[in-house]
């Protein structure tokens, strides 16, 4: 196990290890909550261009990720990626989206810093989740 | 119990949702509709919610009782203050909207300064290694090889190990590019460059220095047996023909070795002295490999000395023609005539073909020097013509990359019309492995020759392959058996035997059969009893000057050889 993983880094993985039918949702469902407190913040240009950086670099080990999801249209932001998600196996899947949630935040943390970076999340999932997580990460 | 779960943000029971449960958040209108109810039944915040209704509605009886107090004054006071109110949060939107754009247009610019970051870095590798590895093959070029090479004879001088070099040339490569074009001496070059790295380990470099020149370092070797074992390998590994483009091509390649310390101290000096080694392997007669020896050296810079001159020989006009006559040995009569080159040498005297031909074709300038002798043997009989001498017919020795160059046949033509001699007194003398290397093109270009009646000939036959059944196709009216069959005929069996067999197949292929190198008079008389029809040779005549061959012309009436 790597101790010298960031917080945010084990709490992602955390929240993405669900059961095997309910991964592809949750994972979406984390992604909208979080769209929305990172658009209020950078607009939905910056969101875009953050998101689509991600995928790029997230590619060369998840080939199947598309270039960028479409947008344009705030209702179908994660669609493109929910379809891809769900062509892969659960684990696959899990581990695709852990990385690209990983990397979509370690982008914004450079630009914004780890501790502005960790009260968004707080925002976009709740306090209690990053308490737990912090908590059972100082258990194990 | 939550017998709802429309409560939260997340359809999923996801446990991250966040803590938007508390009842007292809970709109009256939204807790009415989305029943949240508790273990006791009832609707958690429903008392709460109640008493905030009573109050609520005991301030509205207020504010009505006292507005018909309010003055018109207190009333556009009032409205003022909603308006400015309204205006500074208009204001507030606003600025929230232009940071929102600003952080947008900061981060964008931010990612788009890492991509084109990137880009740099991208084109910072890819010119590292177009600096250091040739575009063609992909293989390290002369600037890593010499780096690696520093670096391994660095640390071989540290442990007191051995380095070895193998200069590597590929044999005619030339022919290739000149009969089947670029494209396919390309394909040629990269085939060549895989077989090599698959034939070696990871720690050796294989490197193309350009042209059809490549170098392996083995960096760490125990004994020169070891170094043996890889150049046999790697001519085994050029035994296999590469298929390129619908063409089955075999080509051999010669191998210079030097090793450090003992050839050398440094990389440059290794480098040499295993391009010394690969010329000798050259001269060895290719396809071979040749460890580095000091006497290498004398010869190297001979050599080089020659190639230097010999660039300007031709402008100089330091060659010339000497002929041989060649000779029917029942009649002695003159039947013929070969053109042998010479050269001039202003330092060193007088040059056989042996002491530069092979340097002319390994820098290319046995093109410039083939066609001036083909027109310098054309013009010189039809000067001896005109001089009323005795018509015979000229035979010159073709190389290969004379004969497979673009334009070869228009060359000969425009030749024989500048200078308005009849074809049939010109004869080109062609080796077996000029004809058989590609012999299904070969022969469309001999039939052509044919066809504007020019005659053919095969030199040194013997001493090369030749498959019986193209021979028998060729259209050739000579065969040329070569010396060394000749030479050894008195005193070895085979070597008579061979030259009988020859003069047989000859007789019965209705070709004329010239014995070459006839220097005695026991083969003389064994050439006559094996009923062989021609010869040339010492025991004749040596090859003579134009002036002196116009003689021996000018007396032929009379002049029977041996003289």
């Amino acid at each position: 196990m790597n101790t010298n993983e960031l917080p945010r880094h084990k709490l992602i993985k955390s929240l993405m290890a669900q059961e095997a039918e309910a991964i592809v949702d949750n994972a979406i469902d984390l992604w909208e909550r979080l769209a929305i407190q990172v658009t209020a913040i950078i607009g939905k240009n910056g969101f875009t261009s953050l998101y689509e950086r991600s995928v790029f670099l997230v590619q060369p080990t998840f080939p199947w990720l598309a270039p960028g999801p479409q947008l344009s249209k705030s209702d179908h932001r994660f669609e493109e990626l929910k379809t891809y998600l769900e062509g892969q196996n659960p684990a696959q899947a899990h581990e695709a989206n852990s990385q690209l949630m990983i990397t979509f935040t370690d982008i914004l943390a450079s630009l914004i810093g780890e501790q502005l970076m960790i009260r968004i999340l707080r925002a976009a999932w709740g306090d209690s989740v990053w308490d737990n997580s912090v908590e059972v990460s100082k258990n194990a | 119990m939550n017998t709802n779960d429309n409560g939260g943000s997340s359809g999923t029971g996801n446990p991250a949702s966040p803590d938007k449960d508390s009842a007292s958040e809970i709109p009256v209108e939204s807790s009415s509709d989305g029943a949240v109810v508790n273990d006791e039944g009832t609707v958690p915040g429903a008392q709460e919610d109640a008493e905030r209704l009573h109050k609520d509605a005991a301030d509205l009886d207020h504010i009505a009782v006292n507005a018909g107090q309010l003055n018109e004054e207190k009333v556009n006071s009032l409205e003022q203050e909603i308006c400015m109110g309204e205006k500074a949060y208009h204001g507030l939107n606003k600025q929230m909207i232009m940071l929102q754009e600003a952080n947008a247009n900061l981060v964008i610019a931010t990612i788009e300064a890492h991509k084109l970051a990137e880009k740099v870095e991208k084109a910072k590798l890819q010119l590292n290694h177009l600096a250091h590895h040739d575009t063609l093959t992909g293989l390290p070029n002369r600037i890593l090889l010499q780096d690696r090479l520093s670096q391994a004879i660095e640390l071989a001088g540290r442990q007191g190990r051995q380095v070895a070099l193998m200069f590597m040339d590929l044999d005619r490569f030339k022919y290739i590019n000149d009969s089947l074009g670029h494209a396919v001496g390309d394909q040629l070059l990269k085939s060549i460059a895989k077989r090599l790295t698959a034939s070696m380990r990871s720690s050796d470099t294989v490197c193309r220095l350009g042209g059809d020149e490549f170098v392996l370092l083995l960096p760490n070797i125990e004994h020169a047996a070891d170094v043996r074992l890889c150049a046999q390998k790697i001519l085994a590994a050029f035994t296999e023909s590469h298929k390129i483009d619908g063409h089955d091509i075999h080509i051999g390649v010669s191998i210079g070795i030097s090793i450090y310390p003992d050839d050398g101290q440094d990389e440059e000096i290794l480098i040499r002295n295993a391009d010394i080694a690969m010329y000798y392997a050259k001269e060895k007669g290719r396809n071979n490999y040749q460890f580095f020896r000091p006497e290498m050296n004398i010869r190297a810079v001979q050599r080089q000395t020659i190639e230097a001159s010999l660039r300007y020989a031709l402008v100089r006009q330091e060659f010339m023609l000497y002929y041989q006559p060649k000779i029917n040995l029942n009649s002695g009569k003159i039947v013929g005539v070969e053109a042998l080159i010479r050269w001039q040498h202003p330092q060193q005297g007088l040059l056989l073909p042996d002491q530069f031909i092979s340097i002319a074709e390994d820098c290319g300038l046995i093109l410039p020097i083939g066609r001036w002798v083909l027109r310098e043997a054309c013009h010189q009989v039809q000067a001896w013509r005109k001089r009323g001498l005795p018509p015979v017919t000229m035979a010159i020795n073709t190389s290969a990359l004379e004969f497979l160059a673009t334009g070869f046949l228009e060359n000969i033509q425009t030749i024989l019309d500048d200078i308005c001699l009849e074809p049939n007194y010109l004869e080109l003398e062609l080796t077996e492995s000029v004809l058989m290397k590609d012999a299904e093109s070969t022969i469309a270009l001999l039939n052509a020759l044919v066809d504007i009646g020019v005659k053919l000939a095969v030199d040194d036959f013997g001493t090369g392959y030749s498959s019986l059944s193209y021979l028998r196709q060729f259209p050739i009216d000579t065969m040329k058996i070569d010396q060394s069959f000749v030479e050894g005929m008195t005193r070895n069996p085979d070597d008579a035997c061979i030259v009988n067999a020859v003069i047989s197949m000859g007789k019965s292929l209705k070709k004329r059969v010239v014995a070459e190198g006839v220097e005695t008079p026991e083969q003389f008389a064994l050439l006559l009893d094996q009923q062989c029809e021609e010869g040339q040779g010492y025991y004749f005549c040596r090859p003579v000057a134009a002036e002196a061959f116009a003689d021996l012309l000018q007396r032929s009436a009379s002049l029977t050889f041996p003289a």
